[in-house]
């Protein structure tokens, strides 16, 4: 056998070490930062014990983080003109442009500004709304939460550049899906599902099924109803020799996981609506990480406008506003008050898919105690 | 159950009703990804047609790359009319670049894509737009001129993050950048993340200090969390000048310890920080920062099995073992996935299990004495299953839709 030239990549090229990719005045100073100081929302002076200075300046993107490369290197140049050289994506999607001077830095407040594109999400605001891709490329999305994302930054704006103040940081997640890749575990989550069981269309699912019943007999169970954990599907073998599928309604949870795997499942559109999660967090500050709890199982998605989702948002960061003392993010404030007590300020109607429950314990590093 | 079929559900029968309906979302405060997709070659009567539809226009494609066998995701439309092609990229540690790396992505971008970049995917890995016809030498260019890899799709190791540690950030209690370049370029892991061998994803979290940037303890197999061992450290003296300066208030700052751990003596103005009830919580370091500082000795938590995709709903991290470094932790790393690929050949576990859906079928307990062979000295806390849906009939839905039309009109005023 001769070796193909072309295998080599199957070795992966990975841009190991990072420093190769930094900017110049950043890589002189790696692990010497030693204090920050904040100059509004969204600009933050970061200092070094060799006495230099980044300021970076944090620039609020697109549903979904998309932009066309003409943007981006709109930013780029701005960041080579009144910057280092240097640009950092954030973990939230925001773009965060280096320099070295304040004045700079509010200049380039001014340019992005002038592109229409806010500077913010830092400290006590909404950091970002993650979203996923859904109608955009997605396979499996129920509603499209790029556009849900766009209505509510259009509408909460305000939060993000710190106009208006909240008591604390405010993440929102928005998920095509219950699969969730725009994540549920954050303050606010809103995640599409079909608010019923999965339909099919006879003919076309049967391209998920073994085209014999004998496969069935060997105790092979095709993907489709084996991702399904609470066994709601079966598969049977007909009279004929071929394979059947039935959804067993009662044991539905709508999680979309036989969907994932086949693109075939289907559902009625007329029935979606999006779950609302609350009280999820990261980080270990206040009662620590927390989960995220469904308090609102289904609220229809109605675009353009999706009045419906925005009204609940701006409910639940109106009542967390009026209710929760300073620096106490969503998930503390409830863990504070109770679930019981967030339910009546909303008017939240209890049903077997919203029951409050009482988080009890701790998450995250705190499950191994004093360390 | 059978669907009743309005209309083909097609790019062609929707997209004029679409594309008006996006029109909507180019107005408003907020920049708008439509204005952006229409700056570039991306077919955004597709998008328009699955929001007229109701229904996304995408299925699962397919594209074949010469030995490449993860980091790229094929999309066609269901009529067949339009197919898509993403490349997720392999990003430096940290994600953050000098200008003249980011140009080179950007050529890339136009040279072999359509112009658009999601700039922060889920995983925070850029994913760029290909045209399907030059994804072979696509990879080659971006190997080869922009020095990086596609990778972290499908089955196999995924986007590892990492926060900004060191690079840019002074909370930083451990190197995650390095942390993360040295867990990528490790041998197994090395080997690992060109194939898809696995039940499902595998991903890493770095995450410098208890603030948890990566948020590690939700969406991570492994999450590596910087702590420090007992109270933090006070400089009394700069403590002292920050209280005269009316910078900080030491009252505030015991009251509002979650971990009641802070005492201040007012006669002596010295703080007190009991190191045996510090839940690391960083506020007082927040509020205090130089004068109260993480303590010198530095440590890592890490955190196993956390995810929001798994067969039985989203997890939260379980309690592995505070190490002093990854290092330690890596042995755990490879036997624990090469226990989940072993369990799922017996067939326990299945596929799309990921490791937080394997530990509870085999016990959390049994996973670390007997998979890991260490002692189990940490209780996990148990919480409730992470899921969003429902399944509801007519009259719950209406009852909801009525729920929350107050609020509409609460906000919006009534409808006309």
């Amino acid at each position: 056998m001769t070796a193909d030239p072309v295998a080599q990549r199957l070795q992966k090229r990975l841009p190991v070490p990072y420093t190769e990719w930094l900017p110049e005045l950043v890589r002189r100073n790696v692990g010497k930062w030693v204090d920050r100081r904040f100059h509004g929302y969204g600009i933050i002076e970061h200092i070094s014990s060799t006495g230099d200075r980044v300021f970076t300046v944090k620039v609020g993107t697109p549903p979904n983080f998309r932009m066309s490369t003409e943007t981006m290197r709109k930013f780029i140049d701005i960041a080579d003109k009144l910057g280092i050289g240097g640009i950092k994506i954030t973990r939230n999607g925001n773009l965060e442009i280096l320099t070295d001077s304040l004045d700079k830095a509010v200049k380039i407040k001014e340019e992005v500004e002038k592109m229409g594109f806010p500077v913010g999400g830092w400290g006590p605001t909404l950091w970002s709304i993650n979203s996923c891709t859904a109608f955009l490329t997605c396979t499996t999305a129920v509603v499209d939460a790029p556009s849900i994302t766009k209505v509510l930054y259009d509408h909460l704006k305000p939060y993000f550049t710190g106009e208006v103040k909240l008591p604390a940081k405010l993440r929102i997640n928005v998920s095509g899906c219950p699969s969730s890749c725009g994540g549920f575990t954050s303050d606010i989550n809103i995640v599409g599902h079909y608010g019923d069981a999965p339909t099919y269309d006879p003919e076309r699912v049967k391209l998920c099924l073994p085209r014999s019943a004998k496969a069935l007999e060997a105790g092979h169970v095709p993907e489709v109803a084996e991702v399904c954990p609470t066994g709601a599907i079966k598969v049977y073998g007909k009279p004929d020799g071929t394979v059947g599928l039935d959804v067993i309604r009662s044991k539905c949870i709508a999680c979309g996981r036989c969907r994932d795997v086949c693109d075939w499942m289907d559902f009625d559109e007329s029935k979606i609506g999006v779950a609302i999660l609350v009280g999820g967090k990261a980080s270990n500050t206040g009662r620590g990480s927390m989960p995220s709890i469904q308090v609102i199982p289904w609220v229809p998605a109605i675009p353009p406008e999706y009045r419906e989702i925005v009204a609940v948002v701006k409910k639940i960061i109106d009542v967390w506003r009026a209710n929760a003392r300073e620096g106490e993010r969503i998930g503390d404030w409830i863990a504070r008050v109770g679930m019981e007590q967030f339910y009546k300020l909303l008017e939240i109607p209890v049903t077997k898919w919203n029951k409050p429950v009482a988080i009890s314990g701790e998450f995250g590093i705190r499950q191994f105690g004093p360390i | 159950m059978q669907v009743r079929v309005k209309k083909p559900l097609t790019v062609d029968e929707y997209a004029k009703q679409g594309m008006e309906m996006l029109k909507y979302y180019e107005s408003g405060p907020w920049p708008s990804h439509v204005t952006e997709l229409k700056k570039t070659k991306y077919p955004i009567e597709a998008y328009a047609a699955g929001l007229a539809a109701g229904k996304t226009m995408w299925a699962a494609g397919s594209a074949k790359i010469r030995y490449v066998y993860t980091g790229f995701i094929a999309r066609r439309t269901r009529d067949g009319k339009i197919s898509e092609l993403h490349f997720r990229v392999w990003q430096p540690s940290g994600y953050l670049y000098s200008t003249e790396k980011l140009r080179k992505l950007m050529d890339f971008a136009d040279k072999y894509g359509l112009g658009l970049l999601e700039i922060a995917g889920q995983q925070g890995l850029m994913i760029i737009s290909i045209r399907p016809e030059v994804a072979d030498e696509a990879v080659d260019y971006l190997r080869n001129v922009v020095g990086t890899d596609i990778g972290a799709t499908g089955d196999t190791i995924r986007e590892l993050a990492a926060c900004v540690g060191p690079a840019l950030c002074e909370f930083a209690l451990y190197d995650t950048l390095e942390a993360r370049d040295r867990f990528m370029t490790h041998p197994k892991i090395y080997e690992w993340m060109s194939n898809q061998l696995f039940p499902f994803k595998f991903k890493a979290k770095f995450s410098g200090c208890p603030f948890d940037c990566t948020r590690a303890v939700h969406r991570a197999d492994f999450g590596f969390i910087g702590v420090w061992v007992g109270a933090p450290e006070v400089d009394q003296e700069l403590l002292r000048k920050k209280i005269e300066a009316g910078e900080v208030d030491p009252a505030r700052l015991a009251a509002n310890c979650p971990s009641g751990a802070i005492t201040w003596d007012p006669e002596k103005k010295e703080l007190k920080i009991d190191g045996t009830r510090c839940k690391k919580s960083m506020h007082c370091i927040r509020a205090a920062y130089p004068a109260i500082k993480p303590g010198k000795e530095r440590k890592i938590a890490v955190v196993v099995g956390g995810h929001v995709k798994g067969r039985f709903g989203g997890k939260m991290g379980k309690p592995l073992a505070v190490v002093n470094s990854v290092e330690e932790a890596m042995d755990w790393v490879v036997k624990t996935v090469e226990s989940w690929t072993e369990y799922m050949e017996k067939g326990v576990v299945k596929h799309k299990d990921r490791i937080g859906d394997f530990i509870m079928k085999v016990g959390f307990k049994k996973y670390v004495t007997e998979i890991l062979g260490l002692k189990e000295e940490k209780k996990p806390t148990l919480h409730p299953s992470l899921r969003a849906g429902a399944v509801l009939d007519d009259e719950e839905r209406t009852m909801w839709a009525n729920w929350a039309s107050k609020l509409v009109e609460e906000y919006f005023g009534r409808r006309p």
